[in-house]
């Protein structure tokens, strides 16, 4: 049995509560690949995602995004830690605990969506099939006529035309093959959808479809959505709360509007700042040019993996990696940041506080 | 709002670059097409546009819209099966200007001015650059190509190059090989090789387009500085609209292959006329506080081999006018000095009638 005891409760509202996750890839070189290093791709991040909300994984590439993702559905096991998933009032599965056989119901309910809709597509089926695979596989249907039904339905749910089901994935743009990718993700009725950048590549007008589709579907079906992405505008649009990552670890964690307006970690300033906004008034604002380049999970600083690039940094960031803790006030919604100075540093958000002068620490 | 009155509005824009020199480059009704087996592909359909010396201009539009064949265009190093069918490329090289649609693509005027007076730079710098040569090595070529300098100085000239570009070590970068740089670096390496012969242009197609925002930050305020500091005209081409508005004095937007509107990023921004500018504006998610919404455009992008009449928005358009923007394609009008807009909304009904 692959009960949860002793791992933590999970919180009333959570539907996933990821705890202590650790990923690492082994650096092997050589004919007898002797190991020689570590890729902490994933280094104790913790989060709870709560039913029915939108939360959302932010951060530059390489900092662990889709590794956590990966995680959670266990498509690559974690090094260490646990995913806890409960439906309803039942008890909470610790997925990392469950065999293969055991994972077949859990992965029904926690789905994936991924950025390319021309790779992710198996361009030798038709949408019938693309669509009703799983419900084949997890022998949902019991005839033709019913899988040919449920697929119109799961089209028609994605506003596709269902007369469309015997084509091929090359005859449909970008932004409806990803229509495709969501309808096939639906087809088993999952509580969770994990999107991996899933409108990094589309074009705006059609990125702005598929966010507010998203947007329907949640509401329509009660979905939760993990809303994995590196830009912080599509991010703010589509979230309720955020957490940014960095160097395989959750930095800040909060309710949207409260982070971009009031972000407690260096690093979430720097992000919003650099954020390019589509309105030439701002072309003369301060800008925060983070100098370097991502910290290499491979060969991690050490103390916080961001010192390097921060300008707020003193001795003690160079020596201690900062927690998780509660930033926000007594009351509130939670607010965590992972910086020495949280309390005491100053931070722009959006607001336009970052035209004011430079608020630099004496 | 009228279009006069977007016009009167208009008072505080100062773009960058001499508003009464000579255009620099002035593409006239360019038409740029591909001929394939599927039929033919009009790529670039009658574009025009001028940019003066120290200018920066913006391309921007959905991909497929244009924004890489016109500046292939311009370079001629299009792809075998793309001719440019009608229109020129006038660029003011000095003492004569050249109409570079015209002249013979591997000739000798094009290989003085590619890489010269015009230079490149692309999403992924290991374009630029041979992987089996140092950055030095090439950027020292490139030089004594067109310079008439000693190795040594080239050299120098490379080194300074390096320098200006922020690359933290110059001395020892210049010995490098480009896989041995992080993305950021190649990235600047690839700004050090364009501009070492200090072009009069500099074409820059998605250089911020494949990496991480902090990058694009950096990529930004280095463009915005090196000009500042060598004072050449960019044609940023993105379908990036934070890029255009943080960087670029004037815009230009296309959809298949055609110049929707153009004017300068306060016009084009503030008081957008197209429906389709309009539409891309309102489809980005914007970094403001509280709740703003994103409308959509409707449906697809149409099929390069299957072309509406007419205004090639009109199957999308939220103004469309039935029996009017499926005949012709509507003329560029203007809407305010500088502004002009390709829309019957603004104009050239009558042409119709
Ligand atoms: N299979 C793997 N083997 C070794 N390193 C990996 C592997 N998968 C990912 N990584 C490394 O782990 C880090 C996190 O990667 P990833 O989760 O893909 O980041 P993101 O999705 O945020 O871009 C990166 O440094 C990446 O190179
Ligand atoms: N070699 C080619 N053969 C046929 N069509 C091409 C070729 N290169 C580009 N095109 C077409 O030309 C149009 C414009 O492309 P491009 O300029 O690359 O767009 P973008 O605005 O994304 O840079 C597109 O429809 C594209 O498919
Ligand atoms: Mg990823
Ligand atoms: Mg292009």
């Amino acid at each position: 049995m692959s009960g949860a005891g002793g791992v933590g409760q999970m919180e009333d509202r959570a539907i996933i509560s990821v705890r202590n996750l650790v990923k690492y890839f082994p650096i092997e070189t050589g004919f007898l690949r002797r190991q020689v290093g570590v890729v902490k791709a994933v280094d104790d991040v913790n989060f709870d995602l709560n039913e029915g909300e939108t939360l959302a994984l932010v951060g530059e590439s390489g900092c662990g995004k889709t590794t956590t993702s990966h995680c959670i559905i266990q498509a690559q096991r974690p090094t260490a830690g646990h995913v806890l998933f409960r439906i309803g009032d039942s008890a909470p599965m610790d997925l990392t605990q469950m065999e293969k056989a055991e994972l077949k119901a859990a992965r029904r309910n926690i789905r994936m969506i991924y950025q390319d809709p021309y790779s992710s597509l198996n361009p030798r089926m038709t949408l019938l099939q693309i669509i009703g695979e799983p419900l084949v596989i997890h022998k949902m249907v019991e005839s033709q006529e019913a899988l040919r039904n449920k697929v119109a339905e799961l089209l028609r749910l994605v506003r596709l035309d269902p007369s469309t089901m015997n084509r091929y994935p090359h005859a449909f743009s970008g932004g409806q093959r990803q229509r495709i990718a969501i309808a096939r993700a639906l087809s088993l009725s999952p509580k969770v959808v994990i999107a991996d950048e899933a409108v990094s590549a589309l074009d705006v007008s059609v990125q702005a479809q598929i966010l507010n589709l998203l947007k329907e579907l949640q509401n329509q079906l009660g979905l939760t959505y993990l809303f994995v992405a590196h830009n912080l505008a599509v991010v703010k649009y589509e979230a309720d709360r955020v957490a940014v990552m960095y160097a395989g670890k959750i930095v800040e964690i909060g309710e949207t509007e409260e982070l971009y307006t009031n972000p407690r970690h260096p690093y979430t300033e720097a992000l919003i700042s650099a954020a390019p906004n589509p309105d030439p008034d701002t072309k003369n604002r301060a800008r925060i040019v983070l100098a370097g380049e991502v910290a290499d999970p491979g060969n991690l600083p050490p103390g916080c993996a961001f010192h390097p690039r921060c300008r707020y940094a003193e001795d003690r960031c160079r020596r201690e990696i900062p927690q998780l803790v509660e930033v926000g006030g007594e009351e509130g919604p939670s607010h965590r940041a992972a910086c020495h100075f949280a309390s005491e540093l100053e931070l722009a958000g959006i607001s336009g506080g970052a035209e004011e002068p430079e608020r630099e620490r004496a | 709002m009228t279009a006069q009155q977007a016009g009167e509005r208009d008072a505080t824009s100062a773009p960058g670059g001499d508003a009464a020199a000579d255009p620099l480059l002035s593409v006239r009704n360019l038409q740029t097409h591909f001929f394939s087996r599927e039929g033919v592909v009009k790529a670039v359909d009658g574009v025009s546009f001028d940019i003066k010396p120290g200018e920066i201009l913006g391309i921007a539009g959905e991909s497929g819209c244009g924004k890489s064949v016109t500046s292939q265009s311009i370079l001629r190093i299009l792809p075998r099966n793309g001719k440019i069918v009608g229109g020129e490329i006038l660029f003011n090289n000095g003492d004569r200007t050249v109409d570079l649609a015209t002249e013979e693509a591997d000739g000798r005027v094009l290989r003085d001015i590619r890489g010269k007076e015009i230079a490149m730079i692309f999403q992924e710098p290991m374009t630029s650059f041979s992987p089996v040569h140092t950055i030095g090595d090439q950027i020292i070529e490139t030089i004594r190509i067109h310079q008439d300098v000693s190795k040594e100085e080239a050299r120098d000239q490379a080194v300074e190059m390096l320098r200006r570009v922020g690359m933290p070590n110059p001395v020892r970068n210049i010995e490098e090989y480009t896989f041995n740089l992080s993305g950021g670096m190649r990235q600047r390496a690839m700004v050090a090789l364009s501009l070492s012969c200090r072009p009069k242009l500099l074409i820059a197609d998605e250089p911020t387009t494949a990496v991480d925002v902090t990058i694009q930050a950096q990529m930004l305020e280095l463009l915005r500085d090196i000009q500042a500091d060598l004072g050449m005209a960019i044609i940023m081409i993105t379908h990036d609209l934070g890029v255009i508005a943080e960087l670029t004095d004037r815009v230009m937007i296309m959809y298949l292959g055609k110049e929707v509107e153009h004017g300068t990023v306060e016009d084009v921004f503030h008081r957008p006329q197209h429906p389709y500018t309009r539409g891309l504006l309102a489809s980005i998610p914007k970094m403001e506080p509280g709740r703003v919404e994103i409308e959509p455009i409707e449906g697809v992008v149409p099929s390069p081999y299957a072309m509406p009449t007419g205004c090639k928005f009109h199957t999308r358009c939220p103004e469309y006018i039935a029996g009017v923007c499926e005949k012709r394609d509507p003329p560029l009008t203007a809407v305010g000095p500088g502004h002009e807009v390709s829309c019957y909304l603004y104009g050239g009904r009558e042409e119709l009638e």
